[in-house]
């Protein structure tokens, strides 16, 4: 019906379902017996916060798989072919290094923390994704789902707009610039779905998709318009005094969206300086960014940003060091200061990162694959205690060393420093409880 | 006036109703059981106290009446009318009520040498009645910090095993059971991550301490040849008033019979809360919303339910005329309930509705004037008739049925999803009778592209996945469930689960010559059992095992079976699909989850509707005239005092929303603009089109399916923001709105504005408006008064973005 060009989407270095399969086919035999008997699991419940900060959530969501060793995790003792070209810089801790790719964060590491031990099993792109905002395992097979791909498990950002709710005029959760792959809300139905702008911010005509009527159309027929159907909407109401109203709510939230003032300065991008625009970086990831902050400010609950463009099967350095980490550091740590100096880090939860890490070797094409067992999250605000660095990999940055962070950890931390009860159960479609997160624990030393 | 009466014959109504002349009596009391057993120290006896009231209304006096235990030392009473052992004895329990006093005798005894406690029969309640075994703790497949019970307590020899063998003996230590981490952690005397589930020093508590101190029985020997076979409710159905209590009382009954009161140890459930509550004491609330709710009761394995029914009082209404049994049997419910059915809808409001719900298509301008000014009064059957022949009958219900069948194309490939279509046009085309629809699907063979339902089973690959998908489809189980465990609200087992699957295990898809493929069912093998690993023959839900004897496809065996007249699902299971989606809402919903536990919201009718179905040979275009001619099915949906809060028993329309397809259809037509799909010859409407998977953001936010599985559920049916705003705002709207080619323009080039107003009303709401919507819509035409286009664009508009247009009602 239509098409919005939307940046880099199209320009992602894998080269389609084939490849991808064979990749995930050839990765299995390296898969060892990493997670640690459940027997051992400690108790998440002695690590909960005493009272939730976070009141919304910025997940920035790196698509494609960013590489850990050439941002977060870096290796200089490994060879070459493991370590890549990058340096190690020290960051504002001393102790904690990050590549030289990454300056504008190694200046801010005092307000975040990066937990270098996360690792799943699942090494496909969407049901990598899939995995990541539902915790649990896709059925079907990679690359083989519309979108949104998680039909029947609500995403993390559903769960916190049914459980939330919004705090002003905007939608609770909102996906930019496009729908995020597994962000759809599975059972929970079409309230819970993400609210998506579909267009991109980065343009000097950016708009929300159908946020406004058509420029043809003067205030005078704008207002007639407006009074035409809420006339004949009161007609029905008179006539049909029960249902009408029930089946009204949703266009009325549309109505009150559209007739906004706050939401519409929200969506205004515009109205920020230059200075600011340039902060975080003209680029899709730096202005999604900085809309994000602003939804937040509107009372946006769950902001998941898709920044597609991370699967580097080829020649991945040029690309990595011009375009992918120097756009992400910017608009990260934009985002980050920006938010400490408006007061509302500590209310508001940041989260970096892609549905998997990448391998430790690189390949014969100067690329690196897909690599789930090893990933770098970086957290900020929402009450976590920043300036950490918490788990490590081994010597090739190829797998925890330490006892590994699953994606229902994360899940489960998100919904606790959200005041979600991870362990709330809904009754899906077939009459069984369905827990919002499916087991976890807390990320310990996180808070 | 007490002492005059036989105060013994006043405790048992079977003694009142067998014809005593009782006159002194004020007020009729029924006390049940008629006597009392505790023998063991931790038994209980839940006690009714009834009185019999008018028009089958009966009052709960459980909680009103003061108890007492004579002498009080054998037995404790509370307030509820439960009794607790204290000390071996005979006596008798008595009820005061107003001034009367009626008793039962009540006798104690066992308490210092009671039968030892059985894990099977005493235990597994306590777990699943503590919700040790649910689903969030330990009943989870992977258990909980190490410790898995089997979910619902369906594997007794499992947790039992787990609780006696795992972990050294630390769970339950037989010689020293105070330090069983069992009894100390469920009671919190140790810190337990799921906090405190037994009440220390409670029954249940001293049971289990009682069980461990005594060794931990699995069962006692006498068990084994008698066990619990069944259990028992009073009452098993009945008419509360507004905010009327009503206390259960379950028995557990052996296969010798021997009784024992369960109420404190069963679990209960309401399957429709806003109506009827019930506590984990089986007490049952009732709301001031009228309806009906089953109550679930369960205990071992044991379910039953509990029908509650809530009229409303002081409604006298008309019984409207009946143009069939449909009318007849819903207004006999309406009745009951004290419901006031809707007038009849309007001729044009049934239009709309007739058109959207059969051929997923508004009628025209044309259509609609025709209809409104034909004068005949066998009209409506007349357009019942005439829209089940039209061709886009045909679009509509393989449209549904590819969404049911999950013709998804990237599975089965744009072949196999043109294969299925074909198919199920051709049947919808000759009105193929049903059962042969299910048989054809049943025991489809050959080359999957070839016109058929072949692909179906590329989706279902394996044996159990065809079964259950099959069941669900055809016959309306969910047996899902009982893939990992027995169904907690149903009788289907493991056992059965690998049974139905064994009729799918001949299947082979074959690649062919060309690179097709070809489905072939040769044979086939008995699956085993997923705990025993014991062969389970292949045998239908709720019969014996199946014979194949000189038959080469096992699905056959299970075709006829389906589709034999003794089967108690098939029929109802395409009855209650058809209903729903003429009606709104299931008799049973979920559409698809048929079983003793979820009935029918009106039994009577359900029955009669799947009776009628079977007498016209599955005739499912006879049958949907039934329903259409039916006056429920031409009520209003605009409601009365008395019916605005039903949402169950039919006695209005309900508010549909249009399936993505045919609202994009709708705004087609009524823009006069087609709209263009990639690859499709222009012209084709979204109903008619196959490929779920081109993209579209219209389709993607209103909700069309991903053909993912079998349930309906899956067409999302709730509004959204984004779907108000593309309406009101989009470019693609608008450009369909103003269209050099579009009606608007047609329209503005050669009538007036109040013609105009005429035309567009019927072309949106298929009718025309009414004098206040006329005056509202020409002053569109006044403040625009230069541009009679842009005014008539602007209350197309209105029309398209208000609730009746985007709703079927």
């Amino acid at each position: 019906m239509f098409k919005i060009s939307l940046g880099n989407r199209e320009s992602s270095a894998c080269d389609g379902i084939s490849r991808r399969h064979s990749l995930r086919m050839g990765a299995c035999g390296l898969i060892g017996g990493l997670t640690l008997p459940r027997l051992l699991e400690l108790h998440a419940k002695a690590a909960l916060p005493a009272s939730p900060k976070a009141k919304s959530c910025i997940f920035l969501f790196l698509e494609g798989g960013p590489p850990h060793q050439d941002m977060w995790d870096p290796k200089p003792e490994a060879p070459l072919e493991i370590r890549g070209p990058f340096k190690p810089i020290q960051t504002k801790i001393p102790g904690t290094y990050v590549t030289n790719q990454l300056p504008l964060c190694a200046g801010l590491a005092d307000k975040y923390t990066i937990v270098r031990s996360h690792s799943h099993r699942d090494n496909g792109h969407s049901t990598g994704y899939h995995y990541v905002m539902t915790g649990r395992k896709p059925t079907f097979a990679d690359g083989d789902n519309p979108v949104p791909n998680n039909v029947f498990y609500p995403s993390i950002g559903s769960i916190v707009s049914r459980e939330r709710g919004s705090r002003g005029e905007l939608p609770a959760y909102i996906n930019l610039p496009h729908p995020m792959a597994g962000g759809g809300p599975g059972f929970y139905g079409a309230e819970h779905a993400p609210f998506v702008i579909e267009a991109d911010p980065t343009q000097p005509d950016f708009e929300v998709k159908d946020l406004r009527p058509g420029k043809q159309l003067s205030q005078k027929r704008l207002s007639l318009r407006k009074k035409l159907l809420t006339g004949i909407d009161e007609m029905e109401r008179a006539r049909n005094s029960g249902q009408a109203k029930v089946m009204s709510t949703y266009y009325e939230k549309a109505f009150n969206l559209i007739a906004s003032t706050d939401a519409k300065k929200a969506f205004d991008i515009h109205s920020e300086s230059d200075s600011t625009r340039d902060a975080y970086g003209r680029t899709q990831i730096g202005q999604c960014s900085l809309l994000a902050r602003r939804l937040v400010e509107g009372g946006c609950r769950f902001v998941g940003v898709d920044a597609p463009g991370w699967d580097v099967h080829f020649n991945c350095f040029p690309s990595l060091q011009t375009d992918l980490i120097p756009y992400a550091d910017r608009a990260f740590s934009a985002l980050v200061s920006d938010l400490d100096q408006r007061n509302m880090l500590d209310e508001t939860l940041v989260i970096m990162m892609g549905e998997m890490g990448r391998t430790p070797r690189v390949n014969a094409k100067a690329g690196r694959d897909h690599w789930s067992m090893a990933q770098t999250i970086i957290f900020a605000g929402g009450g976590i205690k920043p300036g950490q660095v918490i788990g490590a990999t081994d010597k090739h940055a190829a797998a925890p060393s330490t006892e590994p962070i699953g994606v229902n950890d994360l899940l489960y931390t998100i919904s606790t420093l959200m005041g979600i009860d991870p362990e709330k159960t809904y009754l899906g479609p077939l009459g069984r409880p369905v827990p919002i997160v499916n087991g976890g624990k807390m990320i310990r030393g996180l808070v | 006036m007490n002492h005059f009466c036989p105060r013994n014959l006043l405790a048992f109504l079977a003694i009142v109703t067998l014809g005593f002349d009782v006159p002194c009596i004020a007020v009729e009391l029924r006390i049940s059981p008629p006597s009392i057993l505790l023998d063991s120290p931790e038994a209980s006896q839940q006690v009714l106290v009834t009185k019999a009231s008018s028009k089958n209304l009966s009052n709960d006096l459980s909680r009103v009446v003061r108890y007492e235990v004579i002498p009080p030392g054998i037995a404790s009473v509370d307030e509820s009318g439960l009794l607790r052992p204290r000390s071996d004895g005979t006596g008798k329990l008595v009820v005061h009520y107003q001034g009367q006093r009626t008793s039962i005798p009540v006798e104690v005894r066992s308490l210092k040498s009671p039968r030892p406690v059985s894990f099977r029969n005493e235990i597994i309640p306590i777990l699943t009645k503590a919700r040790c075994n649910s689903g969030g703790c330990h009943g989870k497949a992977e258990g909980q910090n190490g410790f898995k019970l089997s979910i619902f307590g369906f594997d007794p020899i499992s947790d039992h095993q787990s609780l006696v063998m795992e972990s050294h003996g630390r769970r339950v230590s037989i010689t020293n059971p105070e330090n069983s981490i069992l009894f100390r952690k469920g009671s919190a005397r140790t810190p337990h991550g799921g906090g405190q589930k037994i009440n220390p020093g409670s029954y249940r508590d001293q049971r289990l301490l009682r069980w461990i101190a005594e060794g931990a029985q699995f069962e006692l020997e006498d068990e084994k040849s008698d066990r619990i076979v069944r259990i028992e409710i009073e009452p098993k159905d009945q008419t509360l008033l507004a905010g009327q209590t009503q206390q259960l009382r379950v028995t557990a009954i052996n296969a010798s019979g021997k009784q024992q009161c369960v109420t404190t140890e069963s679990e209960y459930e309401s399957n429709a809360g806003p109506i009827a509550e019930v506590n984990s004491s089986g007490l049952i609330q009732a709301s001031d919303i009228p309806g009906e709710a089953a109550i679930l009761v369960r205990y071992l394995g044991h379910v039953t339910v509990c029908r509650i029914t809530l009229p409303q009082p002081k409604v006298q209404f008309e019984r409207p005329p009946e143009n069939n049994f449909i009318d007849r049997l819903v207004w006999d419910k309406l009745e009951r309930l004290g419901i006031e059915p809707s007038e009849l809808t309007d001729d044009a409001s049934f239009l709309r509705r007739v058109f959207l719900d059969t051929i997923g298509t508004l009628p025209t301008t044309a259509e609609a004037r025709l209809f409104i000014n034909d004068n005949a009064t066998d009209k409506r059957e007349k357009i019942i008739n005439h829209l089940l022949n039209r061709d886009e009958y045909v679009d509509y219900s393989t449209m549904r049925w590819l969404d049911i069948l999950r013709a998804d194309q990237l599975k089965i490939s744009p072949q196999g999803t043109v294969a299925m279509q074909r198919w199920l046009q051709k049947h919808f085309i000759e009105n193929r009778p049903f059962d042969q629809f299910a048989r054809e699907l049943l025991t489809v063979q050959g080359n999957t592209s070839a016109e058929g339902p072949g692909s179906f089973y590329k989706i279902l690959n394996k044996p159990d996945i065809a079964a259950r998908s099959i069941s669900q489809l055809l016959l309306g189980v969910r047996i899902e469930c009982a893939q990992c465990h027995h169904h907690p609200s149903e009788r289907w087992s493991q056992a059965d689960y690998v049974g139905l699957a064994g009729f799918f295990t001949g299947l082979r898809l074959k690649k062919l010559p060309n690179g097709e493929q070809a489905l072939v069912s040769l044979g086939g093998k008995d699956l085993p059992h997923p705990r025993s690993g014991e062969l389970v023959s292949a045998r239908a839900l709720g019969s014996e095992a199946a014979r194949f004897t000189n038959v080469a496809d096992r699905r056959r065996v299970l075709a006829d079976w389906m589709t034999s007249d003794e089967n108690p699902f098939f029929s109802k299971a395409i009855t209650n699909r058809l209903w729903s989606h003429y009606f709104g809402r299931g008799l049973v919903e979920p559409i698809d989850d048929m079983r003793a536990t979820n009935p029918a919201t009106n039994e009577p009718l359900m029955q009669a509707l799947a009776d009628h179905l079977r007498k016209l040979r599955y005739d499912i275009k006879a049958f949907t005239r039934t329903l259409l001619n039916s006056r429920v099915y031409q009520l209003s949906s605009a409601t009365k005092e008395s019916n605005k809060s039903d949402i169950q028993n039919f006695s209005h329309a309900t508010y549909k929303t249009l399936p993505a397809e045919v609202l994009l259809d709708a705004i087609c037509q009524s823009t006069g603009v087609v709209e263009k799909y990639n690859g499709w010859p222009k012209g084709y409407r979204a109903i008619q089109i196959w490929d779920n998977r081109m993209p579209s953001y219209f389709f993607r936010i209103f909700g069309r399916p991903v053909r993912a599985s079998v349930c309906e559920c899956e067409r999302s049916n709730q509004p959204s923001i984004s779907q108000a705003m593309h309406l009101m705002n989009s470019p693609e709207i608008a450009a369909k709105i103003s269209h050099r080619h579009g009606t608007v323009q047609r329209l503005a080039l050669s009538l007036s504005p109040s013609e105009i107003i005429d035309e567009l009303y019927l072309g949106t709401l298929s009718r025309f408006p009414i004098e206040k919507e006329k005056i509202l819509m020409l002053q569109a035409f006044e403040e625009l008064k230069d541009n009679r286009r842009s005014a008539s664009e602007d209350v197309l508009w209105a029309l398209m973005n208000s609730k009746e247009f985007v709703f079927n009602h």
